[in-house]
């Protein structure tokens, strides 16, 4: 079964509409989204309602949390100064703005999906405020797929799609307890496991404004990372003409964040 | 040589006892480190205090850090970052948040929030639970890709907790894996990853078990771990 997965939409309408589409056109047969309905962008009461009215499986992102809690996390939400003064803007603007209905339906939603040996969150299995780079550290990213109890795990958050691949992974530990005499020895192996992070519809960073998302052969278990064009210039025109902030339209015509990065991206915010 | 501790849960006589067997050491004890739990719902937990606050002449400053113990009292005063002693009391129930309460004043719950989260000495991590949380138990029961990612999240090779109160090593040898990543532009071919030999190292508990305390004294020039424990009290002279 062929399925897709998207994250990221942040009250871009015009790119999730583009994108639904392509997935029309890829012939998937269940749709999946980790989350971040809403933020940065001009139409969260919109898109909620489009991924409602499709009965959508949806995860929590990070900002559905915040939209509903209000920003109480520590200064983890963002990767930088820079994002975090540029995010509350967009936060306080989100606020207003979206409808209790809304509202309602983030605060309902899950932080984690399961489907047979798929897992799907918006962060990590940790926090919807971690961020699973490409980068990270070979073991502590299987520890994480492990953590979710799956062979592959579906993420976003970061804006950036990509697929790793962790595979022939071994560990001999050696137990020793005064109590008991002897050593214990144990050797763990963990079978293939896969992170699969399907980038971000409504706010692409990865150097091209178009949107982009994941589409998975459940049989097969190929995947193809899908970039997907759309009528960018009219979200960034919304962008200003709604009252957000012109550095978000700016950004979202280059496909880049422009902000220095997180120091520790895999800091487990404890609020 | 290093002295490590935990859980001294406001027994007094329990730590003066380790004090004791510390001094008896033919090795000179140069560093001292308490990883937490120095307090508990105890009466005597402010005797502990005043005892670490204040050592004998002779007797090293120890080095301290914060435990489970202390993060409940940091909610109870409304001074953590938890907003209500939620986890203290689902755990022991409301008798002891008030015991606890009653056990460890205002004065010296500020003191404790200027210790430290955890000490990284040379290669080795020193903290009350892991480099998550203080509530993080590592056991020779965790998962050992678990341990590692505690070890990898701070580059330490070695990591020596106290949240479980059990003595205990757990040595992560030869661990390797296979990884690739493959991005809209670019595709890395598969690189395989390994880690240097790895521990992580549970140092016991001072108070938690009337009669009997456990600590561990390390090398830090050889890597030698020795377990000890203490008995005191009734059952004083099988120390080993």
């Amino acid at each position: 079964m062929k399925i897709a997965v998207m994250s990221c939409i942040h009250g871009n309408y015009e790119a999730l509409n583009e994108v639904l589409i392509d997935i029309d056109r890829h012939s998937a047969e269940k749709i999946y989204c980790v989350g971040d309905l809403v933020g940065y962008g001009p139409y969260p009461n919109e898109v909620v309602k489009l991924i409602r009215s499709l009965d959508i499986p949806t995860a929590q992102g990070c900002w559905d949390e915040d939209i509903v809690e209000g920003l109480n996390a520590c200064e983890c939400s963002y990767p930088s100064l820079l994002a975090e003064k540029r995010g509350k803007l967009a936060h306080e603007w989100t606020n207003k703005e979206v409808h209790p209905e809304v509202r309602q339906y983030l605060a309902q939603l899950p932080h984690t999906l399961k489907e047979n040996n798929l897992c799907f969150v918006h962060g990590s299995p940790n926090s919807n405020h971690e961020y699973l780079l490409p980068e990270m550290d070979a073991f502590a990213a299987l520890e994480r797929v492990l953590a979710s109890n799956a062979d592959v795990l579906f993420c976003g958050h970061t804006h950036i799609p990509y697929v790793r691949t962790l595979d022939s992974a071994q560990l001999q530990v050696k137990v020793h307890q005064p109590q008991n005499k002897e050593e214990r020895s144990i050797s763990f192996n963990a079978p293939l496991k896969r992170i699969i992070n399907v980038g971000s519809v409504g706010e692409p960073r990865h150097g091209r404004p178009n949107a982009t998302y994941v589409v998975y052969d459940t049989e097969t278990e190929e995947v193809i990372l899908r970039e997907v064009e759309y009528d960018y210039k009219k979200t960034c025109q919304a962008i200003i003409d709604r009252g957000l902030p012109p550095i978000f339209a700016w950004r979202l015509a280059r496909g880049l964040e422009f902000a220095e990065k997180a120091d520790d991206p895999t800091h487990v915010c404890e609020r | 040589m290093w002295a490590i501790l935990s859980g001294i849960e406001g027994n007094l006589a329990a730590y003066e006892a380790v004090l004791a067997d510390i001094k008896r050491q033919r090795v000179t004890v140069e560093e001292l480190y308490i990883l937490g739990d120095l307090v508990a719902a105890k009466p005597e937990s402010e005797k502990v205090i005043k005892r670490i606050q204040n050592p004998l002449s002779g007797e090293l400053q120890p080095q301290v850090c914060v435990g489970w113990w202390e993060e409940q009292c940091f909610a109870l005063h409304g001074l953590g970052s938890l907003a209500e002693p939620t986890e203290l009391i689902a755990r022991y129930g409301k008798q002891t948040a008030k015991l606890l309460w009653d056990s460890v004043s205002r004065e010296t719950v500020q003191w404790l929030r200027g210790l430290h989260f955890g000490f990284f000495e040379l290669d080795c991590l020193l903290i009350h639970g892991s480099s998550v949380s203080v509530s993080d138990e590592l056991t020779p029961q965790t998962p050992p890709w678990q341990m590692l990612d505690r070890l990898q999240r701070v580059q330490a090779n070695s990591l020596f907790c106290g949240r479980s109160g059990q003595v205990f090593e757990c040595q992560l040898q030869s661990a390797s894996i296979a990884t690739s990543v493959v991005t809209l532009d670019n595709k890395q071919p598969v690189q395989t990853v390994t880690t240097l030999q790895k521990r992580v190292v549970g140092v016991g508990n001072v108070g938690r078990e009337a009669g009997k305390a456990t600590y561990t004294l390390y090398n830090p020039k050889s890597a030698r771990l020795d377990f000890k424990t203490v008995f005191y009290g009734c059952q004083k002279g099988f120390g080993s």
